[in-house]
């Protein structure tokens, strides 16, 4: 029964490739798109960071 | 007029619903696939070869749309000089391009026993693989060309040239003949195609939509926040 749904009639190679390449792309596009945004995410964080950290030197200026 | 597009109002759309969208998206592909590979009928001409279709077809309207927004938003951004448009197309690029290449390959994959041949250069097959080609030159462009102004010109100019290809593909079954199948789903007709085949389709269009959405709030994130990065 398995091997028949996976023969599809006989166009299960031509099927099967299909929705492998499919399925492949459209992972590799959502990885990647994650990735990069991940990678920014990184950058962000720290110009955040690095601008807490003046804000709060130029506070501790002002104080003193 | 655009305040619609704001940065912000997408920034925020995509912060609280890409967790919501890849549950309907997980949903709509599981029923999409169970019926596209179980439930439904074998074609009486193509038999099971027809279930590349339920990829095929959805892949190449996405693609079709894909650009289409590409050329309309290249256009504002070039006339009415509104940046977040030039935003919108290039985070939507990739996705196009990746969707008019599953077409391509999946088309072939179908057409190998269905013609008896891989590839032929006939109108509907050509007019897509210029539409590749597009894809290809405006995602290069924007990676080669490093000042991000002149890119923005000229990737608004090769989106609204290459809209010309989209009713050319369009119409390409109609005016030419090729080997390619006139479209049995038009916006003014009845489908010509049964509601057991209908259903899977539209199901799986459905679920490819929700990713293409997915993907492109993650990439206009990115794209937002490479561009403040950049600003400092």
């Amino acid at each position: 029964m398995i091997s028949n749904f996976l023969n599809m009639g006989g166009y299960g190679l031509y099927i099967w490739l299909s929705y492998t390449f499919a399925a492949l792309s459209l992972t590799s596009l959502y990885y990647f798109s994650v990735k990069k945004l991940n990678s920014i995410k990184n950058i962000e964080y720290l110009y955040q960071s690095e601008k807490i950290e003046e804000v709060s030197v130029s506070a501790q200026a002002n104080r003193s | 007029m655009f305040g619609i597009f704001k940065p912000r109002t997408f920034f925020n759309l995509a912060n609280t619903s890409i967790f919501w969208l890849k549950i309907i998206f997980a949903f709509a592909l599981v029923v999409g696939l169970i019926l596209s590979l179980v439930f439904s009928p074998t074609d009486y001409l193509q038999k099971d070869s027809v279930r590349i279709m339920y990829v095929h077809v959805p892949s190449s309207w996405i693609s079709l749309f894909i650009f289409l927004i590409i050329g309309i938003s290249s256009f504002i951004s070039l006339i009415f000089k509104v940046r977040v448009f030039s935003v919108y197309a290039k985070s939507l690029a990739p996705i196009g391009l990746v969707f008019s290449l599953i077409s391509i390959v999946t088309g072939s994959l179908w057409g190998y026993p269905t013609w008896g041949t891989f590839w032929s250069w006939d109108g509907r097959l050509t007019s897509m693989f210029v539409l590749v080609l597009t894809y290809i030159l405006y995602v290069s462009l924007w990676s080669f060309i490093k000042n991000y102004n002149s890119a923005e010109k000229i990737t608004n100019i090769v989106g609204i040239v290459g809209l010309i290809n989209i009713p050319i593909i369009k119409f390409s079954v109609a005016w030419w003949n090729t080997l390619h199948q006139p479209a049995s789903i038009t916006l003014t007709a009845a489908p010509t195609i049964h509601s057991s085949m209908l259903a899977p389709l539209l199901i799986m269009f459905f679920s490819f939509c929700i990713l293409s959405l997915i993907i492109f709030l993650i990439r206009y994130k990115y794209e937002i926040i490479n561009f403040r990065v950049n600003k400092k």
